[in-house]
């Protein structure tokens, strides 16, 4: 009899919250084209009890469309047409998105006006998707999670090299079990030079095709027509960089014009030995290409793209892995990176003494400080903390938590930073750690809920490199946390 | 073949109940009076956990031949005579429904005594026997199998093979064959788990019976969304097979009125009108409208000849104390009687799952699996077994293993199929898809014929020259049914102890099973691991004791560990705390070692700080959750917080797991009689809130500690707890 009533109590318990279906949302506004994806999602209970995202279903896809330039610019109008086109056309509305990320990646982000794009879709989509504009090492990771997250942790013990090749850059990273390890962004793609379908007729370069044909002794500008050695020496500059980031030739990097190319560069050992996949358009080219042999003709899309994937292909160091580890979604991995990781869900059991004070934006990340961090340490932060009027964040790099002594010590010295640092008492504090101790801690460090403190601590978070941090509302015991700002 | 209309209730004949006399025998030298004819079955019976507690079984052999000698000389006309009757001396629905029989035929055996009907049976070929079954109630079935021994179980069952067959999608039951329900039970429900086990069990050649998931949450809306899942996964895959999600029956006609697919509508079943209702909540007239419902509206009405499922297993009714004075054969009996009336598509039993109040060892496992089988197949029933076990009793994987071997070569129609024999979510030991496969080799059997096609085109097994039926190369490969290695990672991710996928012929490689067996063995330890006081900690508890003095009284008997012994409940003195903290093993000591020396002072510091008047704890070994009222109307406590071991499943790090029961004592008039009004009950004294799956692996004990705090703080400000509690905070959060 026990046994049913335990169950019947449990069930009781624990019901109310699983099996709801939410949506989450990506947009990428990229060098060559944007796109939109909507997927929904199942908060259901993990092996050990976390809540998390599972069963995600892609609801809408639209076909990636050309990112609306005017000059060197992005036509906002234009694409506030578009985003609107796709919420229709999608059937959702602002209102019933969980979470979700929108990225202006690649040349569009080295727009003059792709900050003020970012701020439209944040005051179109509201608090619950983070807006974020040249962001090139968070572009990686979301690609990498986006193609090989779960490939990752299949392989457990073999690292594995992403590039996640667009029109403007290749953003690298490098993952060992499902982790990202390491990022950078080259602005190495299929865009930098355009040139009228069929043809090699130049129609329009960045300024860093422009560098690198006058690095390669290469005369020739718009309306010009490139000529197939010209073209080859473009392509292979494009694989030797490439070819020296997985072998971890640094040196290459020191050429001028690569030097140039190099937005954020990734520090890979020579002898990392990793598994190579690709996304992005590029990518998408080059398994379309291994499997079916076919490509479409020569500049169809008037760019590089299918000149660049059939180098790859052909080149021993970057194809190696092409038919034995295959990522998944390729052409699409940043947008889903967007739609499905660019939020992590909080432990189902934090300190929020007052959930209304969520949603808090942009809060920055002002101190990463390990578990035994001292009070001077700490007051030091909450110094730096204080003066974000609308709240800051510290993260706690923690390991094992084992004891209540540990949790009452760092909660003593986080007390004694805040006194001492004279924290105002209504600025929000959030504090971000991996453990499952949030309550717990914030109860120590609130007294029980004495203190007026506006503390919040969140846990089941992993650490990560990042500048800033999104805590979007309370939903369904869950707090959304996206990071953002990995230069 | 399916029944098209059910017979009425109030047209079935059933004797008057009359006076019951005593029965009385000599044996050799001895004298032996049994009281009624219940205790005559009940002492007729191997001995047996269960019936010993009740009072029935036999005190020792001499006896038990009195009673099976008692027994074989009564006639069936006696049996008919003597309806067994309630505890207020009436004939309930369940009983009524046994008389539900051949009349013709039983007119042809009415003189036999049951010694004559057991030889009539040995003589016969199978077709007779079944026609016989028809004309059985469920005491004459039991009766005649307290006289069989184990060859006699498996050989009378082994004829009555041909003809014990169902028909859904697929056949189920057909000579040659054994079949299999994939269970790919998870703790949460999670969709992807739940497709990894079902791909995993596919994989093996498993579920052609059914895909049947234990649900972890009855509602509708789960339930609809898991009948939806096993569809789209029935459909993908393309295996004929059929579903079902084994809620209460109530839920699934929920279901069913919404438009989900309940192509076999489950329910489990007792074999007394008081455990039926009471504790499954289920009468008869319930069932007659799910069958009528299935026939008119369920999915499969066009194709299927049989679409109900039922679950029985001995014990149920003694465990509820609802077996109306009778053992539990024949109560188990009784359920097969009243299962008969819906010709279902299955009837599992699951004798072992509750543990050894009912069944202690191998030997009263095996044996009351045995004759659970034949009763079943003598009733007409397409029987399939599910021999199983708990770590808290003296039942082994090598008993359970021994009796799948007798209960195949008796011929039962189905076997479960849990992943490597550890259900995850009801934290037992059933049969796996390897034993399945290794007893379809053994005896050369093979799966229904319309599985065993798609299984064959999908490489899961191949048929040689000589028409054997062989492991084909993506036997036990679930990654056939996935689209990329990294799909079938994250469904890997979604199960908790996935041991390996590794596979010697039909069995686990040694890896494997080394595992499964090391987990099992960390889970059985924790509970059989004495308290040990000195490992909890620095704050000082007081020690005191429950009715059951040792850990076998403990197990076998959950009432013992419910009060304080008398002696110690006479000296203890109202306390009146708001908070009285009990700390006892539960189902594992070790979950208590482990979780309560950081989860304590958390604790403790949480309520000071509000200045609760604190009870000193109390260590309270060998206790039940239950024990908090005994404590809590002793002590006046408020509330009496209750931290538990679990019974531990076959995860080792999931062995440590504690539970906090919350049990808030309804002391004032206006209180009680809020929560009475709540609840529907208007007797109850208590209000339990409980969080569980306190431990490393789940809510660590630190963090534990502060939200029992929490907790605490709510239900002494709202003066509430369990879903009354809830009700009240969401008013207060909207």
């Amino acid at each position: 009899m026990n046994t049913l009533v335990d169950k019947a109590l449990r069930t009781k318990a624990s019901t109310s919250r699983f099996g709801e279906r939410v949506t989450l949302l990506g947009l990428d506004f990229g060098s060559t084209t944007s796109s939109a994806l909507l997927a929904s999602a199942q908060i259901s209970q993990g092996t050990t009890g976390h809540l998390e995202l599972g069963e995600v279903k892609i609801e809408y896809r639209c076909e990636p469309v050309l990112t609306p330039f005017i000059g060197q610019s992005i036509n906002i109008p234009e694409v506030a047409l578009l985003v609107q086109h796709w919420l229709k056309q999608s059937g959702v509305s602002v209102n019933m998105l969980f979470s979700g990320g929108s990225m202006i990646t690649g040349l569009a982000a080295q727009t003059d006006n792709a900050k003020a794009l970012s701020q439209l879709i944040t005051s179109i989509m509201g608090d619950n998707v983070i807006a974020t504009a040249d962001d090139p090492c968070l572009e990686s990771w979301l690609a990498f999670m986006g193609s090989c997250s779960a490939l990752s942790r299949y392989h457990t013990d073999m690292p594995i090299l992403n590039f996640d090749i667009g029109g403007g850059t290749t953003n690298v990273a490098f993952g060992l079990n499902g982790n990202v390890l390491d990022t950078g962004c080259y602005f190495i793609g299929a865009r930098h030079f355009q040139f009228a379908p069929g043809s090699y007729q130049i129609t329009a370069m960045s300024s860093y095709g422009v560098a690198l044909l006058d690095a390669l002794n290469i005369h020739k500008g718009i309306g010009e027509i490139l000529s197939a050695d010209e073209c080859k020496k473009i392509i292979t500059f494009y694989v030797s960089a490439l070819e020296a980031i997985v072998l971890g030739e640094h040196d290459f990097f020191k050429l001028p014009i690569a030097n140039k190319l190099c937005q954020a560069p990734i520090h890979l050992a020579s002898n990392a030995q990793s598994s190579i996949t690709f996304s992005g358009g590029v990518g998408e080219l080059i398994y379309q290409y291994i499997s079916d042999n076919i490509l479409p003709s020569t500049t169809f899309f008037g760019d590089f793209g299918i000149d660049l994937a059939k180098a790859i292909v052909n080149s021993p160091i970057l194809s190696a892995n092409l038919k034995t580890c295959v990522p998944e979604h390729k052409g699409r991995a940043t947008v889903v990176g967007l739609t499905l990781h660019s939020t992590e869900i909080s432990g189902n059991t934090v300190y929020l003494p007052k959930p209304d004070c969520l949603p808090l934006r942009d809060l920055p990340i002002i101190a990463k400080l390990a578990l035994n961090a001292s009070s001077e340490q700490w007051h030091n932060a909450l110094v730096l903390a204080a003066k974000h009027q609308h709240g800051a964040c510290v993260q706690i790099f923690d390991s094992n938590i084992d004891t209540p002594n540990q949790v009452k010590l760092l909660a003593q010295n986080i007390k004694n930073g805040l006194a001492t640092s004279e924290y105002p008492q209504y600025q929000p504090l959030v504090i971000l750690l991996q453990t499952n101790i949030g309550k717990a801690l914030g109860n120590y460090v609130s007294e029980w809920g004495k203190s007026k403190v506006n503390l919040i601590v969140i846990d089941e978070v992993a650490p990560r490199n990042a500048h800033f941090v999104h805590i979007g509302r309370l939903n369904q015991q869950m707090i959304p946390v996206s990071f953002f700002g990995m230069h | 073949m399916i029944k098209k209309t059910l017979n009425k209730i109030e047209q079935i004949k059933v004797p008057e109940p009359c006076t019951s006399l005593p029965y009385n025998i000599t044996l050799l030298d001895r004298n032996f009076t049994f009281t009624d004819l219940k205790h005559v079955l009940g002492a007729a019976d191997i001995s047996k956990a269960g019936d010993r507690k009740a009072g029935l079984a036999a005190a020792d052999e001499i006896m038990r031949e009195a009673a099976r000698a008692m027994l074989s000389s009564l006639t069936l006309q006696h049996f008919y005579d003597n309806p067994l009757t309630n505890i207020n001396g009436q004939i309930d629905s369940v009983m009524i429904v046994n008389y539900d029989i051949n009349q013709a035929i039983f007119a042809t055996i009415t003189h036999l005594t049951l010694g004559e009907l057991k030889d009539e049976l040995l003589k016969s070929n199978g077709a007779r026997i079944r026609e016989i079954g028809t004309a059985l109630t469920g005491v004459m079935a039991a009766a005649l199998t307290k006289l069989l021994d184990v060859h006699e179980l498996v050989y009378l069952a082994k004829k009555l093979k041909n003809g014990a067959t169902a028909k859904a999608r697929t056949v189920v039951g057909l000579q040659g064959t054994l079949s299999s329900r994939l269970q790919p039970n998870h703790p949460t429900d999670n969709l992807s788990g739940i497709t990894m086990l079902l791909y995993t069990g596919l994989s093996m050649g498993s579920g052609d019976a059914i895909l049947g998931l234990n649900p972890a949450i009855d509602n509708v809306a789960n339930i609809s969304s898991t009948l939806n899942h096993l569809d789209k996964i029935r459909r993908e895959t393309g295996a004929p097979t059929q579903i079902c999600v084994l809620s209460h029956i109530k839920t699934q006609l929920e279901c069913l009125k919404a438009g989900a697919p309940v192509e076999i509508m489950f329910q489990s079943l007792a074999g007394t009108e008081r455990a039926l209702t009471d504790e499954f909540d289920v009468t008869v007239e319930l069932l007659d409208h799910a069958y009528e419902t299935m026939r008119k509206n369920g999915p499969l009405r066009d194709i299927a000849e049989n679409f109900m499922y039922f679950e029985t297993g001995q014990g149920s009714e003694l465990t509820y104390n609802k077996h109306d004075g009778m053992d539990m054969t024949t109560t188990e009996a009784l359920c097969y009687g009243l299962a008969r009336r819906y010709s279902p598509f299955m009837v599992n039993n699951v004798t072992g799952f509750i543990g050894p109040e009912t069944h202690l060892d191998n030997n009263e496992m095996m044996y009351s699996c045995l004759q659970d089988h034949f009763m079943g197949k003598l009733m007409g029933l397409a029987m399939g077994m599910a021999p199983c076990y708990t770590l808290h009793s003296k039942v082994t994987l090598e008993g359970q293993q021994m009796a799948t071997e007798l209960l195949t070569a008796a011929g039962a129609n189905f076997f479960m199929d849990v992943y490597l024999g550890t259900d995850r979510m009801l934290a037992y030991f059933d049969t796996s898809g390897h034993d399945d496969q290794t007893l379809r080799e053994t005896y050369n059997l093979r799966p229904a014929p319309e599985f065993l096609t798609w299984a064959i085109s999908h490489g899961i097994f191949i048929e040689d020259a000589d028409g054997n039926i062989l492991r084909g190369e993506n036997w036990g490969k679930p990654e056939i049914f996935c689209q990329s290695k990294s799909e079938f990672q994250r469904l890997q991710e979604s199960v908790p102890a996935i041991y390996g996928f590794e596979n010697a012929g039909a069995r686990p490689s040694n890896k494997v099973s080394r595992l499964v067996k090391a987990n099992q063995a960390v889970g059985r330890e924790a509970i059989y691991a004495d308290l040990r006081p000195t490992e909890l900690g620095n704050i000082k508890l007081r020690e005191l004791h429950t009715n059951a003095h040792n850990k076998a009284e403990y197990l076998n008997d959950a009432e013992l560990g419910a009060k304080l012994e008398n002696n110690i409940l006479a000296n203890l003195k109202a306390e009146h705390s708001d908070v009285q903290i009990v700390i006892s093993d539960g189902l594992s000591a070790e979950a208590v070692h482990h979780n309560i020396p950081a989860l304590l002072p958390v604790l403790l510091d949480g309520l000071n700080s509000r200045k609760l008047k604190i009870g000193q704890p109390i260590l309270a070994p060998f206790g039940r959750v239950k024990l908090a009222e005994s404590i809590g109307d002793a002590l006046q406590a408020q509330l009496v917080v209750t931290l538990i071991g679990e019974r531990p499943g076959g995860d080792a790090l999931a062995s440590r797991s504690m539970s906090a029961y919350f049990a808030y004592r309804l002391a004032d008039n206006a209180t009680q009689q809020s929560a009475a009004k709540f609840s529907g009950n208007a007797e109850m004294h208590y209000e339990y809130s409980v969080l569980s799956n306190i431990y490393s692996g789940g809510l660590p004990p630190i963090e534990a500690g502060s939200v029992i705090a929490e907790k605490i703080f709510e239900i002494l400000q709202h003066q509430a707890a369990g879903n009354r509690l809830e009700n009240l905070l969401q008013v207060h959060i909207n």
